[in-house]
Order: C-alpha cells, then sequence, then structure tokens
C-alpha cells in the first residue's frame, strides 16, 4: 500500500544573512509514523521545523504539508498540526487549566477530556498558576497542549528534560497517538528518548540532511557490537574474519563491529581465555555519533563512546 | 473565537490597568482641586497691577511719574526697568524709601518697570506691580496674550481665572502625555513581550493569523485608551463638582473634549504595534514610541507656536 505523505520538503533552504540555516533539504514524513529528527545543537532541526510552521520565511525550496503549502495556507495547515516549541514561554498569572482552554478555544476545539487525561498521566497539576511552574513541568504543558486538540500532525522539538518515569509514559502516549492515525515528528538531541518510539530517523548536520533511514535498517546496516577482553595478548588478525567491519583494541579489550559470521568469531575468540564478552547493537546515540565520525574520519569517536 | 486574545490580555493585566486607571481618576479630580487656590492667588496678582501708577508725559523729554501703593513693613522699595515683560535683562533704576519717583523719558521704545517691596534683608522683595510705558495697556493681560502661551492653546484667547482655562493648562496639558505614553507602552509591550518571553511560537502554533492576532491586541489598546478617557471624564466631571463649578460646562464639551483624544492615542497604538512587530523588543519599541510621544509635544511649540504668533 502506498505511504500517504504528510509533510513534505523540497530543496528547503533557509539562510540567516550568509549564515546557512537549512540547505537543500528534502524529506518526506508520511501518514502515521514517528519520525526522529536528529542533529546536534545548531544542526538546524529547529530552523527546519519553524519554517515549516510559516513561524520563520523560507528562502527556498517548497513545503507542504497535508497537501497544502505550508506559507499560503498556514492557518489551515495549524488546525491540523500540534506543536510544541523547543524553546517556550507560557502567559504569566494564570491557572494551567485557564491556560490550556484558552489555546483550545484558540482551536475552537473542546477536547478538555483529553486535556485532564494527558495531565493526569503526565502527572500536571492543572490548578497550579503557570509562573509557578518547574521546567519540567512547564515541559508538560508544553506536551499537553500540542497533543490535547487530537491534531493529526505533531511536530515536537526536542521535548526532552522530563525525569524517567514520565518519560516513560509519555513514550507510551505517543505510541498511542501513532496507534490512532497520528502522524508524529520530534526532533532530538536527547537519542535514547527518541529511539524507543521511532519508526524512521532522519539525521541532519549543518543544516544538510545527512540519513533517512527506517531504525531497524539502519542497526543492520551498522552491525552488532562484540566486546571482548582476553587474559593474555592476542594477535588482532585471528579477529579480522569475514563479517567483521571493524576492530578496536584497547590493551587486552577489542571492540568489534559484526555484521554476519557471529559464530566464527566467537569460535576464534574461544581459542583464548576470555575474561570479560557482550554483545551489543548500537544504540541510536552511538549510530548517531558513528555517522559523524564516519564523515568526519574520526572512528575513535564511536568506541570512545562504549 | 473571535476576541479571546482580548479576553486573556484583560484577564493577564487588569492590575496594571486598575492602578493607572486610579492614577488618573486621582490627577483628573485632584487637579481641579487647586483651582479655586490658583485663582485666588492669580487674581491678588493682577490686582497688584493696579496699586502701580505710571504717568507719561505729553511731550518728548518730559518726565515719567511712577508711584505705587506703600506696603506695610517694608523698609524701602526696589524698581527694576526693562524692555522685556519677563524682566530677564531688568536693571536696577531705584531703591529707597519714597512711594514715587519721577525721571526723564529719554527713549523711545517701550519699557516695563517692575516695583518691588524689600520687607528685611533676610526674605526676597515682593512684587507690588508692574507698569509699562504704553498706554492704556495692562502688563498682566499682555502676559497672558504672550506667544508663549497662546502658542500653547493655538492662539485661542484663555483665562487663567476660569475654571475652562485652568483645565485646558493645567490637565489636558499634560494629560496626553501621560496617557500617551501608558499607550505607549502598553502597545508596545502586549506584543514584544511575546516575542521576548517566547509566547509567540504556540501562539502562532493555533489556527490564528497574524492579521487576527494584531487586530485583537489593537481593538484591546483602543478599549484601554477609551476607559482611561471615561475615568479622566468621571475624574473631571467629580473634580468640578466638588467645587461647584460643573454648572460652567455642558456635558458634551467635556465629553468631547476629552474624547478627542483618542485618534491620537490611536495613532500612537498603532506605531507601538508596529515596532513591536519590528524590534521584537519591548526595550527597542518602547524606546521609538515613546520617542514618537515626545516628538508631539515638540510639535507645539515648534508648529503652532510659530502659527500663533503669524496669526
Amino acid at each position: 500500500m502506498d505511504r500517504v505523505p504528510v509533510m513534505e520538503t523540497k530543496n528547503l533552504t533557509r539562510m540567516y544573512g550568509k549564515h546557512v540555516g537549512v540547505k537543500d533539504l528534502s524529506l518526506t514524513v508520511y501518514k502515521g509514523e514517528i519520525m526522529g529528527f536528529l542533529g546536534p545543537n545548531g544542526a538546524g532541526k529547529t530552523t527546519t521545523i519553524r519554517t515549516c510552521l510559516a513561524l520563520i520565511a523560507k528562502t527556498a525550496g517548497e513545503i507542504t504539508i497535508f497537501g497544502m503549502d505550508s506559507h499560503r495556507d498556514a492557518v489551515e495547515i495549524r488546525k491540523k498540526t500540534g506543536y510544541l516549541p523547543g524553546d517556550f514561554g507560557l502567559i504569566p498569572s494564570v491557572k494551567v487549566r485557564s491556560y490550556l482552554r484558552y489555546l483550545l478555544s484558540l482551536r475552537e476545539c473542546d477536547s478538555s477530556k483529553k486535556m485532564v487525561s494527558l495531565a493526569e498521566r503526565l502527572e500536571l497539576d492543572l490548578d497550579r498558576k503557570t509562573d509557578e511552574l518547574s521546567k519540567g513541568n512547564k515541559l508538560k504543558v508544553g506536551i499537553v497542549q500540542a497533543l490535547m486538540a487530537d491534531q493529526d500532525l505533531i511536530i515536537m522539538d526536542e521535548p526532552s528534560g522530563l525525569d524517567p518515569l514520565v518519560q516513560q509514559e509519555f513514550c507510551r502516549i505517543l505510541r498511542e497517538e501513532k496507534k490512532q492515525g497520528k502522524t508524529i515528528f520530534i526532533s532530538s538531541h536527547n537519542l535514547a528518548e527518541v529511539e524507543s518510539v521511532c519508526d524512521r530517523v532522519a539525521i541532519i548536520r549543518k543544516g544538510q540532511l545527512v540519513v533517512v533511514e527506517d531504525i531497524q535498517v539502519l542497526r543492520e546496516k551498522t552491525g552488532k557490537v562484540l566486546e571482548v577482553e582476553f587474559s593474555d595478548p592476542i594477535n588482532i588478525s585471528e579477529l579480522k574474519l569475514e563479517g567483521v567491519s571493524e576492530i578496536h583494541q584497547d590493551n587486552g579489550r577489542f571492540i568489534l563491529t559484526i555484521h554476519e559470521n557471529l559464530d566464527g568469531v566467537i569460535r576464534a575468540a574461544s581459542n583464548h581465555r576470555i575474561l570479560n564478552m557482550s554483545l551489543k547493537t548500537y544504540s541510536l546515540e552511538q549510530l548517531f555519533l558513528k555517522y559523524y565520525a564516519e564523515k568526519e574520519n574520526k572512528k575513535e569517536v564511536v568506541h570512545d563512546a562504549w | 473565537m473571535l476576541g479571546r486574545i482580548m479576553y486573556m490580555e484583560f484577564r493577564t493585566g487588569w492590575k496594571g490597568l486598575l492602578i493607572f486607571g486610579v492614577f488618573i481618576l486621582v490627577i483628573s479630580a485632584g487637579i481641579v482641586q487647586i483651582f479655586p487656590f490658583y485663582r485666588d492667588s492669580l487674581t491678588e496678582q493682577l490686582e497688584g497691577a493696579n496699586k502701580v501708577n505710571l504717568v507719561l508725559p505729553n511731550e518728548q523729554g518730559g518726565n515719567i511719574t511712577l508711584s505705587w501703593e506703600p506696603l506695610e513693613n517694608a523698609t524701602s522699595y526696589m524698581i527694576l526697568e526693562d524692555i522685556r515683560l519677563s524682566m530677564v535683562t531688568a536693571k536696577l533704576t531705584y531703591l529707597g524709601k519714597d512711594t514715587s519717583i519721577t525721571f526723564k523719558k529719554d527713549f523711545e521704545e517701550k519699557r516695563y518697570y517692575a516695583v518691588m517691596a524689600v520687607i528685611d534683608e533676610a526674605s526676597d522683595p515682593v512684587l507690588i506691580g508692574i507698569a509699562t510705558t504704553e498706554k492704556g495697556e495692562d502688563p498682566f493681560k499682555e502676559l497672558l496674550k504672550n506667544p508663549a502661551y497662546s502658542g500653547f492653546t493655538g492662539g485661542r484667547s484663555i483665562s487663567m481665572l476660569e475654571v475652562k482655562g485652568f483645565i485646558i493648562f493645567e490637565f489636558f496639558g499634560m494629560w496626553w502625555i501621560v496617557a500617551g505614553l501608558f499607550i505607549a507602552h502598553l502597545s508596545v509591550s502586549v506584543i514584544a513581550s511575546d516575542f521576548e518571553n517566547k509566547r509567540m511560537d504556540i501562539m502562532l502554533s493555533t489556527p490564528i493569523s497574524r492579521r487576527r492576532y494584531l487586530l485583537e491586541k489593537f481593538g484591546v489598546m483602543n478599549i484601554i485608551a477609551l476607559l482611561i478617557i471615561l475615568i479622566a471624564i468621571i475624574g473631571l466631571a467629580g473634580g468640578l463638582a466638588s467645587i461647584n463649578a460643573l454648572n460652567e460646562f455642558s456635558a458634551d464639551a467635556l465629553f468631547l473634549s476629552s474624547i478627542s483624544c483618542l485618534p491620537f492615542l490611536m495613532v500612537i497604538e498603532a506605531v507601538g504595534i508596529l515596532t513591536a512587530v519590528l524590534f521584537q523588543k519591548v526595550r527597542t519599541g518602547m524606546g521609538v514610541t515613546f520617542t514618537f510621544v515626545f516628538a508631539n509635544s515638540f510639535y507645539t511649540p515648534l508648529v503652532a507656536f510659530p502659527e500663533a504668533l503669524d496669526g
């Protein structure tokens, strides 16, 4: 079945004078998926999102959301889009409940049941004043306002800073939204948060898209990591077998990236006395670092991360 | 729903509005209370002009006789002479105990003589009155015709002895600057603070167009401007009633003279909103808008003043 594009950019460029915000970015987010948008600070994630929502002007390129032009039909698009900005303020001196109701009324939407339900699940007190909230609680208000109006597309710009239990609940909420057919575009540099919920990931660097891939495919491409520690020194060439793409040695400890032939590698390793052995998959964090390291030929960055 | 942004502005900003409203009420009602004392003081000064008598000679080169009513407790009298009513370049022509002097008229131009009584060495001399060499002229009435005053009032004849004139000078003279600065401050901050406090992204992620957002903010400012004008009218009416001067005004005149300030405040609102959108910073926007308000206060003496002089 053909996938339906919800948000699509073609050669999107946004310049800040001579400085590149985003350059030639072409990306498609499909209906019903959760896409992670990853990159370090200053990579262009927020610029991309704000341009897509017509909060700032684009320099060149095309953006269509729900088949509509993002700038010309901005108001129509916003009726179907929820947005959590990366950095935002709340109207002061009002209760959270009043503030959220105010936003619902601007959306001409009466889904206060969902608002209350989301607040309960995220442990947000609706009767507190907005200027009394901690950073984490303020983020919860932002998350609730982005999700409460049952929008078809939800865009979240770096929703990190929740405590671990609430973070888990937040991920559950996102998965539930996805099950209901919602499309979620979520940017982050806290990769562990995104890893557990995303179907696909786009990595951006210096305003340009590095890769767009399914998380599963990405992991298969990059393989698994075998870490072995021997009691005695061994010759590294003994471990250079078919299916092993990288070997990194740190005294008696070896870190191998394996795509296939795992049993052959283990047999070769078992010829020596093994002190420790562990098999891991690359976390998104390490994948992310790996992509960067490969681009900049700094492989030690990845291994140092283990 | 139309008006939601306006409602939220009032809901979050009502305290500031209330404080300013009370301030305007106190100013408008309170300033009228000064009038009776001011009128009595001015009347006393004007009567002082009658206490000095200047007799001109029938022919050029004759003697001028300047006499004045003696003042109780005066130890001596001094006379200052100047060609300007302001007396800023006056020179002392007489110091003594006489209450009448005679001197030769050997000049053509108009001159002014201020007669002052010296009570003791510790206190300042007391003005008895001012006389001029121009026949049939009252220097104090001339003072009120001075271009500095007529320019300020747009060339209209306004008497400070009447409550109407007093209100025009003392209330409306400063009211529009105070109201203008308040409106300038509000109109900039209602928008620029949304940018500065990063509230704009969430606001504009709702299906609210920029046009509607700005129009609702402009609407809020218009309602506030109207409210403070009405408060000023109520304050003035209350103040006038308290000194039994309300019957000197018609309700229409009082209302229209106050409400005529609204277009001016609306222009300030528009400038404030424009600068807030352009600069997105409260301080910068306020600097520009305040400059606009003060530039208007310079406009009056710089443009209306010469026009009055030409008239």
